[in-house]
Order: C-alpha cells, then structure tokens, then sequence
C-alpha cells in the first residue's frame, strides 16, 4: 500500500486560513481516523487529500510523489461521502459499477466485482433498486460498496455514519470494523463523534482550529493526553476539571482548589514542587472516581450531587465540588442519596494535570 | 378522516357556474374552431343557419393541396403550400430547440458552477436580452441578415452552395432555414439558460465531487450525472422553445423568403383584401395545432418531480 504523507498542508480562503501548516505521516495499511469538533479542519484535510479542494500551501505525497496538482481520479483514491451521493438516476449497481464503467473494464469483470461487494455488504437482493427505494443503512452501504468496487489503494470516509441513527450507528461501525479486517488497505476516516474514533482507528489524530493537537494509539491518547483539549475530548462522559494550585508544605505537595485539597504521592510529587503557588488544573476521568464516604481527604473530592443519569449498567451523577461542574460515572447499584454531600475516592496516579495557563499536560 | 369527506360534499352552484365558464373559455374557440374547420366557407358566415351543415373535408383538402396524391376537383391551381411550410415549421422549430438545449444547458452549468470573472455579470445579462421586444430586434436582424456574413457566390463555398441549392445573388443568411433558426436560438437561449440555472443549482455538489472522485472528467460529470438529473427542466424548457418557435410570427415574417415560409406565416398570407377564407384558415389552424400537442405530451412525460430523492441525506 501507498504511503500517505502531508508536509505543512495549509487552507486558505482568501486571507482566512484554516489549516495552519499539518504534518502527518500515515503507515501503510493504516485506519487513520481525523477526529475533532465541527469546523476544525478535519474534513477539509481530507478533501485536499481527495482533490476536491485545491492546496493553498504545502504538498501531499503519495508513496513519494508530490499529488497537490493532480485531478482526483488520478490519484488512485476512493471516497465514501457524509450524505452518501448516490447517482439518483442509476441503480444499487449501477451506481457501484460507475467507476468500473468510466474505465470501460470488461462486463463480466464488471459483474463479478458487484457481485462479490453486493456479498460483502448484504445488498444482493437490493441490487435493482434504486436509492430512493433503500433505507438510510442501506444507501450508507452502497456508498461504501461504491468505494469497495474499485481497487484504491486508500479509501477516504468523510464522516460516514453521522446521517444513521444511533442504533444502525452502532451496527454500521461494527460492520466498518469487520470490513477493516477483510480489506487490508489504506483508510483514512473522518469523524466527530469521538466513540467512532477509538473503536475503529489503529491511530487517531485530534484536530483543533486547524492544527493537530496530538497523534497515536487510542489508548496513548486516552491515558496521555498532551493537553487540555485531547484530554477533555476524548472519553465519554468528558472528563471533570477542576482549578486548584500548588501548595508544598514541608516534603507534602497537595493540590488545592475549591472544596478539595489532593495530596500528591510518588513520581510527580518531584516534578509539582518546583510550580509551588502556580495554577494547574485537574483532570479527572468520571469513571476514575470512585464512591468511598470512608476515603482520606487526602485523596478524596466531596461532592454534592445534583443529578443522577441512569444508563442501564451504569450511572452518570452531575454534580458540584466548590462551584465546579463535576460528573461522576458508577455502577448503578451504588446507594446515592441526590441532594447530599458525598466523598468520591481518587487515585493519585489517575490524576491528569495540565498548566492553566498554557494548558498542557504536566508530567 | 373529516378532510376526505368534506371534499366529496357538494360544492356550492357558483363553484361549478364558474367551472363551466373557465371550460367555456379554454375549449371553445379551439371546438368553434374544429367545427367550422369541416363547414364551407358559406356555412360559416351564415350565422346562425350554419348550425346545421353537412361536414366537408374540403378545407383539409385544399390547405394540403401540395401533398394529396389525388387531384382535387374544386381546385384549379394549389396556392398554398401548407405541406411545405409545415416541413420549414417542423424543422425550423426541432434544429432550433434542439441547439437552444444543447447551448442552454452547457451554458447554465457553467454559470452555475464554474467561478470566473464576469460571472455575475453575464448571468444578469442573459435575462436582460429577454426584456428587448423581438420588434426592436427585427430591423438590425434583417439589415444583418440580408447585407452582412454573407459569402460571396463567387467564391468557392458560394458557388457550391448556388450550384447544389440553387438561388441567386451572395449567399446570406435571410431566407434561409439558418437565418431564421439562428435567431430563434439567440431569441430562446436566455430564458433557457434562467431555467436550468434553477435545476442545475438542486443537483447536489457531492453527486458531481463523487463523479470525480470514480474518475469521471468534467464532460462525464456533466454529461454521465447532472444532465440526466436536470431532465425535467431540459423539458420544460424544450416544450417553452419549441412552442416559441412554432408560434413565432415576426421575426419569421421577415425573415423567410418563399421556400423558407413557416406555418404562421402561411395562414396569414392566406388571408387577402378580398377574400378571407375561413373554412381554410381553420383546417390549418387545426393542423398547426397538432405538433405541439404531440410534442408537448411526449416532453411532459420526462417531468417527474423528485427526480433527485434518495441521492443525498436530505
């Protein structure tokens, strides 16, 4: 497979720049996932990767050749769109064998090549249909077989399953993750939806007002975050932060904000005590807190919950540490009265901190 | 369901007096003028004694005197040459039509996605073309048409022209099926292209950006998944030139010489000083107004609404 590699890709729009300068190196055969909130660049990336917007500055490189000013379709790619963009006019496979059509292959070869994605993707018997005729995960599926039929090295998805509703969400993203293990190529994927990208992405890059804030494993990204924003990104629900600043007393670091004061252990007790009497923010998981009314407040925050979201296995308390926001997420069989002030255990090494200034990561 | 049965309760009688009445006016001149089109002309001028009348054929006969293959016995000489102005009117309002769509379709395309400069500017000119009277138009077009572009008949194009049509004089463009189909196109071509401008804009861009992406070119684009996706609005506006041009009275007036002569033109110069002959008048009429019947339901058949469903999320 092409090795995919963008080298300072900027997007203007007259003087407004929105990609500021992104560097990225995809391995081979790689589910890359872009993620990031509405109006980050991440769509745009990928259509200039696609073509279908022009390179302001920078250059895109695929498998070493420079491919900016190339026409989409010589660029060996195939797209999966957000609204699907079925012909209207064809059918199932019609639509599915347009590429192969435009490159006058042969019909036999044509027929076998639907008829082996048809399998793949469950459409045999909608085949003569048109796309007015199928419903929403049905359509979603034929944009992607439209994609499968081709032979691309590289498949663009441009936040494919946002339009489904969240059930068919669920089932479509297991099927793209069965589909992942079967077709071994290049994927790049774009999303918002933060779940989409840890379940599927061998990598995942976090974008924010046109920069890459920080690449890797789901799991790097979710127990390292680099900054404030990866951090309060990933993960559902997000995670909690709260102000506080350093306090050393004697050979103690604690960390004291607002209805809490963190007594600090191991490793990082060294790294905190040089920023005594600086501002730093805590970051804590909803699920890294735990119910415990017997805890130390060394390690413990006191929380007066407010709400209680009950989600099946587990529950979501909203609640309010010192007029901080704070969620908390539990089994719900755990006894909690709303209403009352209550002590949530911690443990020191499932604390992220990050400067408040600055806002990353510290440690 | 309380909708349903409030439909299928009787409306008031004025509802249907005035029903009755926009009937009256939309078929009767077109019944009045099917009946009389089978009465001679004696018949028709005699009020109301021309209820009563044996029905003729004889007004057909004689407007397509030219085609019969029988001699006609009430008939000396055919004057009117209905089969040959109905050919020019066939082939003067299809060519016409036809470069109107073709020219219209590309044009309103580009207009609609394509960025250049003076892009604005033309669009709005294109619909302020349509605002000049055809009247106005008429004396430069007929002073073009008859003194300039033309090619000499000594020349080699000319002389072959003169040879194989025959004719006197420079080849120009008055007279001829060209001439008047160039104007009619020029005529059509603005409202045309404000149309499809309106289709084209519904087609979603993604359609076209997945097109490029399986690796159609600009002209596949257009031609493989925006034309068939604007087909009712090329109908529409196939049945608006094509009614246009058949109709034209002016332009073609001046325009066409005796070979060249379309329908309208024809019925009018049967009408002289003398003599107005109704009976005939009114065959023709019935005859001018088949085509359009006929094209007309044949384009209406291509407007299905909802032609884009199911292409995007809407």
């Amino acid at each position: 497979m092409p090795k995919i590699k963008l080298e300072n890709l900027t997007k203007r729009y007259g003087n407004f720049e929105v990609l500021h300068g992104v560097d990225l190196e995809m391995e081979d055969a790689e589910f890359t996932v872009l993620v990031g909130p509405s109006g980050c660049g991440k769509s745009t990336t990928l259509r200039m990767i696609a073509g279908l917007e022009t390179v302001s500055d920078g250059e895109i490189f695929i498998d070493g050749r420079p491919v900016s000013q190339l026409e989409p379709k010589d660029r060996d790619l195939a797209m999966v769109f957000q609204d699907y963009a079925l012909y209207p006019h064809m059918n199932v496979a019609k639509n599915m064998s347009f590429a192969l059509r435009l490159e006058k292959r042969p019909k036999a070869e044509i027929n076998k090549k639907i008829k082996e994605v048809a399998e793949i993707l469950g459409l045999t018997d909608f085949l003569h249909r048109k796309p007015a005729e199928l419903s929403g995960g049905q359509r979603q599926r034929v944009a992607m077989g439209r994609a499968l039929t081709r032979d691309s090295s590289t498949f663009l998805f441009d936040e494919p399953l946002s339009n489904l509703d969240a059930k068919l969400r669920t089932q479509m993203r297991a099927e793209l993750a069965l589909m992942r293990q079967r077709v071994h190529k290049n994927m790049i994927y774009v999303t918002h939806d933060q779940i989409e990208a840890m379940t599927l992405a061998d990598r995942i890059v976090v974008m924010h007002a046109g920069r890459i804030q920080q690449q890797g494993t789901p799991e790097e990204l979710f127990k390292k975050p680099v900054n404030k924003f990866v951090a309060g990104f990933l993960g559902s629900p997000p995670m909690n932060f709260l102000e506080s600043t350093v306090q050393q007393e004697g050979d103690d670091v604690f960390l004291a904000g607002q209805g809490f004061r963190l007594k600090i252990d191991g490793e990082l007790t060294k790294r905190l005590s040089p920023l005594s009497g600086s501002k730093v923010d805590v970051g804590i998981r909803p699920s890294d807190l735990s119910f415990d009314p017997d805890a130390s407040a060394d390690n413990a925050i006191d929380i007066n919950v407010v709400i209680s979201e009950y989600v099946g296995a587990q529950s979501v308390l909203i609640g309010d540490c010192g007029g901080q926001k704070v969620m908390v997420e539990l089994k719900s069989d755990t006894p909690i009265a709303l209403g009352e002030k209550l002590r949530f255990r911690v443990e020191c090494s499932d604390l992220h901190l990050f400067d408040t200034s600055s806002e990353l990561a510290i440690g | 369901m309380a909708a349903v049965s409030d439909n299928s309760q009787a409306q008031h009688p004025a509802f249907y007096a005035v029903v009755v009445m926009l009937i009256i006016m939309a078929v009767g001149p077109i019944a009045l003028m099917f009946v009389n089109s089978f009465k001679l002309d004696v018949d028709i001028i005699s009020g109301t004694s021309g209820l009563l009348f044996l029905p003729t054929i004889q007004n057909y006969e004689t407007a397509l005197c030219d085609v019969l293959p029988y001699e006609l016995d009430h008939l000396d000489f055919c004057a009117l040459k209905f089969g040959g102005a109905f050919i020019n009117s066939l082939i003067i309002a299809l060519v016409s039509t036809f470069f109107t769509l073709v020219i219209g379709c590309m044009a309103a395309y580009a207009l609609v996605r394509f960025r250049f400069m003076g892009r604005d500017t033309a669009s709005g000119t294109t619909l302020m073309v349509r605002m000049v009277p055809p009247a106005v138009l008429l004396v430069p077009v007929f002073g073009l048409w008859n003194n300039e572009f033309c090619i000499s008949k000594t020349s080699w194009l000319g002389e072959i022209i003169r040879d194989n049509f025959g004719g006197r004089g420079d080849v120009c463009l008055a007279g001829t099926h060209s001439g008047i189909i160039l104007i009619y196109i020029a005529m059509n071509l603005p409202f045309v292209i404000w149309i499809l401008q309106s289709f084209i804009v519904q087609v979603p861009r993604q359609l076209e950006e997945a097109a490029r992406m399986d690796g159609a070119g600009p002209f596949q684009v257009f031609f493989k998944v925006v034309l068939p996706l604007i087909k009712p609005g090329l109908a529409a506006a196939a049945i608006f030139t094509f009614r246009i041009a058949w109709n034209e009275y002016l332009l073609a007036s001046a325009l066409s010489d005796r070979d060249t002569k379309t329908v309208p033109i024809l019925i009018v110069n049967n009408m002289s000083e003398f003599n107005v002959e109704w009976g005939v008048i009114m065959a023709t009429g019935m005859l001018l107004a088949i085509p359009p019947i006929i094209f007309t339901l044949f384009a209406s058949r291509q407007i299905i609404t909802g032609m884009t469903a199911g292409a995007v999320k809407g």
